[in-house]
């Protein structure tokens, strides 16, 4: 990784060394700092990718030979009832899920954004359940949200609130997902948040003050503009996480009651290891794929005018 | 083929070595004391037979997650000699030509092939073809809480009863007030959910597969009574639906003495013991007063790595199923008998007569049926689950849940 | 603990309003917590109990005593260990220089290649799974630690972080150090690395905490018991009928400690001490 070379420290003037240092070294440097990730993430990425998209146009169990059917899984899966719902599942809770964790995210952060006595200790208690695996959130939350014998009822008794459902009813297993979802990923975003605001000049904001700006407008003037990369990442990852949502799902809930938090990924999951259906689960994959392709196409452009905007800065 | 797929995986995998030793890898999926009595049997093997070394392990999953460990390791051709494959998944995993074909070594007399239970025997058996040696057989019988029943001042059940008793019972024992169910039934969705219903459907003259082998056996008046069944208990509020995967609540509600009957195996004996409750066990309920239930038998599926390592591995099935063996794999891993001989042996009656309601279930073994061996079988199953689901939440009628799992399960029997 | 900050004390009560606020947030996030701490030190009888027990009679140790008698789990946990430290230095190094070429280095065909690979992104890891395994056992390292380590050694998400975080930074500091004679790697390692913690910190936390609980993969793709992660591990203490939920529970509580000491250590690193090293100030 030797092609950046040092030049003659007696060159005179500054800026043609550096064009050409630019023009010489750089695609060369380029290459080899980007081949081990590129080697590594095309090699275990692109040929599953690719190996799956094929997958896609069989029917196969994964045990006998497959056999090629081209687009009939599609033309299948665009039919089916589960599938739809799977979809629409997956969205509902996306579509709840990643605006509450950046809003609680950033709200929890601006909270914890003080030199007050504990605050380490509020810190740690918001982020640790972000650090519980998901086998223990499944036994915790079953225990809590049990129907019958759960804490969560029997504290809704005492408060002379009706008790409810929780997972033993399909209209609301699945925001109970988000709800959980909520409390054990809000502490990434605050985390991520709060190193953002650290980042935020203490000056620029007591400046803002002494121009007699309120509370709000330097958060709408300031500190939100200066948030707004950590906020395309934390959207971004969110989004990504949520679509693909699958552990929770799997200890909890097993896509039940009544197939009402059937997530797409638990689909295909169920499709290619239960019922021996793995190409018509790689092409509900796809689909979930070619979704989240027209996002991030969304998402790259706002990111271009992004990048336009720091690079005029 | 087959040694030359597995080559590159370890060094071993290419049948005997120079020296005549053949080593099999077996994934047994257990854990805890089922894992110990396997690991002395492996060791009491190697012992008798030190030219055959037996690689046992676990293969770094439970049994619940061994049908997709295996899906994988299939695909790859980078698989175990044996694996401990559930009785529902074996007739598609038998799919693959490297499940190995035991017919011809399970004739030989010292195999002693029909000294194995009936449903053991089948269960193994696709399509005439045997494919594995029985791992495990259990079945339903109906647990029952003592001191629930004692509380309620309702007699106990004696086993000659009928379902429309159970529900009649199981709402009589149910209140709200002290937060007590008459009985449970996971609703998950999930096989545990579904194989419960099949004595109702066989009882009453149904099957799982009609004789055409194309459409559903039970989309008739079987089904439908049987999931009235459920029905009512769900109209009743009278069953725990246990909505969370591994149906351990429902056993934990049971213990805890809010729950007064449940359809169980032997599995859950020792729980029981452990957890010291007082219970009873009586045959399940049936329509027509004969005696019915379900065995829910598991596999040791063989596959193929080159004809010595089969051989092998049916030697040491041999030795692990053997009656002296067995004995000690039933008593231990809380299972049955896989052997009449073993059932007849003295150790075996002495384990029986020591644990209240084990007698119930090991003369369960002798009129107890087992799921037919179809490849469709997991599409069926979904859709029954669902419907099952849908009779215990008290989501929608008898009639109209049967009519949409006949839709979607004989889809599914048609396409094959 | 910092201090109370002196200038905004108020005078009507002996700590700051804000607990007002903090402290029902601490409850929500903290009680079903709390039960998890609790509930690993009860027995398997009380665990098992519905309703469930919410402080066990006394603390009972069966859960750690069984975790810790099983003579494998030191091994899970350093297994658990060298394949998370592996994972998130592989991720912070070539996160760094893939993002870096990415963010200030032009080279034919850095669009497309950057696209291919956030596009890897896309698949759920559910499907991909199967080729992976084919790819790990054509390489021969199933059944090792190698598996678990090679295909997250480096993610897009980490590359692609770095790239957006660099993209941020202004050129203006490196071509300072460029004009000092400094090397092209010099210069990241000396003056974009250190300006780059806020995204340091996330990369290094994310991929440690998926790596470290992971446990879909490793089902796959280990099969001795030699090789097992922590997560792994205390998955087979969940058997087909009974489960040990208080070593389970003992179990996790373990696995999570060298996570949260972490935390508490980059806590301090990472979010506090970033004002004072930013440069942008």
């Amino acid at each position: 990784m030797r092609v950046a070379v040092v030049p003659p420290p007696t060159v005179a003037s500054p800026q043609p060394r550096i064009k050409r240092r630019r023009g010489h070294g750089e695609a060369g440097a380029a290459w080899a700092y980007v081949s081990p990730a590129a080697l590594i993430i095309l090699g275990l990425g692109i040929l599953p990718m690719a190996w799956s998209l094929v997958l896609s146009m069989q029917s196969s169990d994964l045990i006998t030979p497959p056999q090629w059917i081209g687009l009939k899984n599609y033309e299948v899966i665009s039919q089916d009832p589960s599938f739809r719902a799977a979809v629409v599942h997956t969205l509902v809770y996306t579509a709840l899920f990643v605006p509450l964790a950046i809003a609680a995210g950033l709200g929890l952060a601006l909270l914890l954004n003080r030199e007050i006595r504990f605050i380490g200790f509020y810190r740690t208690l918001v982020f640790v359940p972000f650090v519980v695996s998901a086998t223990a959130q499944g036994v915790l939350f079953s225990f809590i949200f049990d129907s019958h014998f759960g804490l969560a009822n029997a504290i809704l008794h005492r408060l002379h609130i009706p008790t409810q459902g929780f997972f033993a009813d399909e209209h609301q297993a699945l925001y109970l997902l988000v709800l959980i979802a909520l409390w054990s990923g809000v502490g990434f975003c605050v985390v991520v948040y709060l190193a953002g605001l650290q980042d935020i000049s203490k000056d620029l904001i007591e400046a803002a003050a002494i121009d007699g700006a309120g509370r709000v407008a330097t958060f709408r003037h300031i500190i939100w503009p200066a948030l707004r990369p950590v906020t395309v990442f934390l959207v971004v990852w969110e989004t990504l996480q949520a679509l693909q949502v699958f552990d929770m799902v799997f200890v909890t809930t097993r896509g039940g009651p009544l197939e009402s938090t059937t997530v797409v990924v638990f689909f295909v999951w169920q499709q290619a290891f239960e019922v021996f259906n793995a190409g018509y689960a790689a092409a509900a994959a796809y689909v979930l794929a070619f979704g989240l392709l027209v996002l991030s196409i969304g998402i790259r452009f706002a990111q271009r005018r992004d990048d336009k905007e720091v690079s005029r800065s | 083929m087959g040694p030359l797929l597995s080559a590159c995986g370890s060094d071993s995998d290419t049948g005997e070595s120079a020296d005549g030793t053949v080593t099999i890898t077996m994934w047994h999926g257990q854990a805890d004391e089922a894992k110990a009595t396997i690991d002395k049997i492996v060791t009491a093997f190697q012992a008798k037979y030190p030219k055959i070394k037996v690689d046992a392990s676990s293969g770094g999953v439970l049994a619940d997650s061994m049908l997709q460990k295996i899906t994988t390791a299939l695909s790859s051709g980078h698989y175990p000699d044996i694996a401990y494959i559930f009785g529902p998944d074996i007739a598609n995993v038998a799919r693959s030509p490297k499940v190995a074909n035991l017919q011809p070594y399970v004739t030989k007399p010292e195999v002693k092939w029909d000294d194995f239970y009936p449903a053991a025997r089948e269960a193994v058996t696709v399509d005439g073809k045997v494919r594995g040696f029985p791992a495990l057989v259990d079945n339903l019988c109906v647990a029952y809480n003592k001191k629930v029943f004692r509380e309620a001042g309702v007699p106990e059940p004696t086993g000659d009863w009928t379902w429309d008793d159970f529900v009649a019972l199981a709402k009589r024992l149910t209140d709200p007030a002290k937060g007590r169910f008459g009985t449970g039934w996971p609703a998950v969705g999930d096989e545990d959910c579904v194989w419960r219903i099949y004595p109702m459907i066989w009882d009453l003259g149904g099957s799982i597969v009609d004789d055409s082998g194309k459409k559903i056996g039970f989309d008739n008046d079987s089904g439908l009574k049987a999931l009235q069944i459920i029905h009512q208990l769900g109209a009743d509020k009278s069953v725990y639906a246990d909505t969370k995967p591994g149906s351990e609540t429902m056993y934990q509600i049971f213990n805890s003495g809010k729950m007064a009957m449940v359809a169980t195996g032997p599995w859950e004996l020792p729980a029981f013991v452990d957890a010291k409750t007082e219970y009873g066990v009586v045959p399940l309920p049936s329509f027509s007063g004969k005696r019915m239930t379900i065995a829910g038998p598991d596999t040791w599926t063989v596959f193929d790595n080159g004809s010595a390592k089969i051989k092998a591995a049916v030697q040491f099935l041999q030795f692990l199923t053997d009656a002296e063996q067995d004995v000690q794999w039933a008593t231990q891993a809380g299972s049955l008998p896989l052997r009449k001989s073993t059932a007849e042996s003295a150790e075996w009656k002495q384990h029986v007569s020591s644990t209240v309601g084990l007698d119930v279930f090991s003369d369960a073994l002798q009129y107890a049926k087992t799921r037919p061996t179809v490849r469709a079988y997991p599409r069926i199953s979904q859709p029954l689950g669902q419907a099952i689901v849908k009779m215990l939440l008290n989501k929608d009628t008898p009639e109209t849940a049967l009519q949409e799992v006949a839709r979607a399960a004989n889809a599914a029997l048609v396409t094959g | 603990m910092t201090p109370v900050s002196g200038r905004k004390r108020r005078g009507w009560l002996p700590f700051s309003p804000w607990h007002f606020v903090l402290a029902p947030v601490a409850l929500v996030f903290g009680l079903p917590l709390l039960w998890l701490v609790l509930s690993s030190f009860m027995t398997n009888a009380q665990i098992n109990k519905f309703p469930p027990t919410i402080i066990p009679d006394s603390l009972h140790l069966d859960g750690y005593r069984y975790v810790l008698q099983n003579a494998l789990f030191p091994r899970w946990f350093l297994n658990s260990t060298i394949v998370a430290l592996v994972v998130v230095i592989g991720n912070l190094l070539f996160g760094i220089l893939g993002g870096y070429a990415f963010a200030r280095l032009r080279f034919g065909g850095s669009k497309l290649l950057l696209t291919l690979m956030l596009g890897t992104l896309v698949i759920p890891f559910q499907i991909t799974m199967i080729p992976t395994f084919l790819i790990m056992k054509k390489l021969g390292l199933v059944d090792t630690l190698g598996a678990l380590i090679v295909p997250s050694l480096v993610t897009p998400f980490a590359v692609f972080l770095f790239r957006q975080f660099f993209l941020s930074l202004p050129r203006e500091i490196e071509e300072a150090a460029w004009i000092d004679g400094c090397s092209r790697l010099r210069t990241i390692w000396h003056v974009v690395v250190p300006m780059a913690r806020p995204a340091l910190s996330t990369v290094a936390v994310l991929t440690f905490l998926t790596t470290w609980n992971d446990l879909a993969w490793p089902l796959i793709a280990i099969n001795d018991d030699h090789n097992y992660t922590l997560q792994l591990g205390l998955a087979t203490f969940q058997g087909q009928h009974r489960t040990q939920w208080s070593a389970v529970m003992a179990g996790n509580l373990i696995a999570v400690l060298p996570v949260l000491i972490a935390f508490l250590a980059a806590q301090r690193t990472f979010i506090q001490s970033l004002t004072s090293s930013a440069i942008k100030g």
